[in-house]
Parts: C-alpha cells; structure tokens; sequence
C-alpha cells in the first residue's frame, strides 16, 4: 500500500500482509511525533506529487533491492506527541537487502516528496526546515 | 479563488491555469487560484504578479531583485522546474504551476 492520509494504521497487519512466499525478513520504520517541546505536528502534502513520488521511490527500491513487498503510508493532519507520522514496511529474502531498501526509502523521501512539517508549540508555531533546501535541481 | 492577472491585452488567447502555494507560502498567498492569462505569459511574471498580492509573500520567495530565493522549489505539471528557467517557461492553457519551499517529510 502506497498512501497519503490523515488516519493511522495498523502496523501488526501490515507486517503480516508483508509475509509473502520467500520472504526472510520485514523491516518497519516508523517515524513518530517527537517531543521537541511541541504539542503537535502539522503536516501538509502536495498530494498527487507526493503520492507519485512515492509510487517511483518504492519501485525504484523493489528494483535495486530486490524487495518482495513495500508499504509506505505518509499521514498528513495535526497528530500528537507520539502518533505515527510514517510507516514503512519493506519484505525481503534477507535481511540485508530488507535493510538497505527501507533505508533508500526514507532517505528518498526525505530528500524530495513535497510534504511539510509545522510544529506547533505553546508559545507559536514553525515550519520544519527541509535537509535538501534548494531550488535548482541541476544542482543536486 | 479566480483572480485576473491583468495581463491579458484583448488580441491574443486567455488561458488559465492553477497556481498552488504550499507550506508558509500557502499560509502567506492562499493556494488553488485560478487565474487567467494571456498566451506568452512566464512562469516567473505569473508567480510575481500573484505574490505580490502580499509584500510578506513576495519577499518569502523573490529576492530584491525580483529573482526566485535560491531555495524554492517550482513545479509545472508535477515536474520540477529549474528556478532559473521559469523565467523562459512558458505557461499554458490548463498548466498547474506549483510553488514550495524545501520539503520536510519523512
């Protein structure tokens, strides 16, 4: 499952839908509202892109890594100290390419998915700087 | 939202297209605006003149000297754009031209 939503899932069917024949190991990332003295996470989406971007990123992965199975689902909404705020489930024959494929995934999402981040806390709010802040693409 | 550019002279064909801020861009100049162009129109002079509905807006994304900020990010269509060819990017008729800062997701 490829999604962008505002609602949390379950992780424990996840894996066991990830389960399929040949499959040596399941790797889960889960990224979590941290307690960076906020008091929720915002996050918004350019969501057709996003979800398009996310669709390339999980097969480019199953290609290099040769993955069995790839879930990622990107939540966007204000979510608490605590909630999900990306879960990604990646199957493989061994653990080493299980690793290696959630890791190119978080990573790739992180460098260029259109999806922002606002944390709210109680004297205001601010926009979570991106890593890969450039506007020029040849510049890479 | 439909707001007219102002640019269209009478001779030559009105299009529109979609402008779509996100993030404090979004917060700063709205987001989803329809607005009408003339045939010839350039991705940077469409975003200009709809920034500067906002002077907040406009100097988040253009420098004092009219160009883009060095960090953000255009899309025409769902493709990137490089910065500094929107000036010579042409908008057309159904175009959905979207601007950014730097992405943060994950």
């Amino acid at each position: 499952m490829i999604s962008i939503q505002t609602d949390d899932v379950d992780i424990g069917a996840l894996i066991i839908a990830a389960k399929k024949y040949g499959t040596g190991a399941v790797v889960v990332f889960d990224g979590i509202v941290r307690d960076d003295d906020i008091t929720e996470m915002e996050l918004e989406a350019y969501e057709d892109v996003a979800t398009q971007e996310l669709v390339k990123i999980a097969k480019d992965a199953t290609e290099q890594f040769g993955l069995l199975h790839v879930d990622i689902i990107h939540r966007i909404g204000r979510h608490a100290v605590g909630e999900n705020i990306l879960i990604i489930v990646v199957a493989a024959g061994h653990r080493k390419e299980a690793y290696a494929g959630s890791r190119f995934i978080i990573e790739a999402i992180k460098a260029g998915v259109p999806i922002w981040k606002k944390e709210l806390t109680k004297d205001g709010e601010r926009w979570v700087p991106g890593e890969h802040g450039h506007g020029n693409p040849k510049a890479g | 939202m439909r707001w007219n550019g102002g640019e269209y002279n009478g001779e030559e064909e009105e299009m529109t297209v979609k402008i779509r801020f996100f993030a404090r861009f979004r917060e700063l100049l709205g987001t989803d605006i329809m607005t009408d162009v003339a045939a010839g129109t350039m991705c940077t002079s469409l975003v200009a003149t709809l920034a500067k509905k906002n002077p907040e807006g406009y100097a988040a994304i253009f420098d004092e000297n009219g160009a883009f900020r060095d960090f953000v990010i255009l899309m025409k269509n769902g493709k990137r754009i490089d910065i500094a060819d929107a000036a010579k990017t042409l908008v057309t008729d159904g175009d959905e031209i979207a601007v950014f800062p730097p992405v943060a997701g994950g």
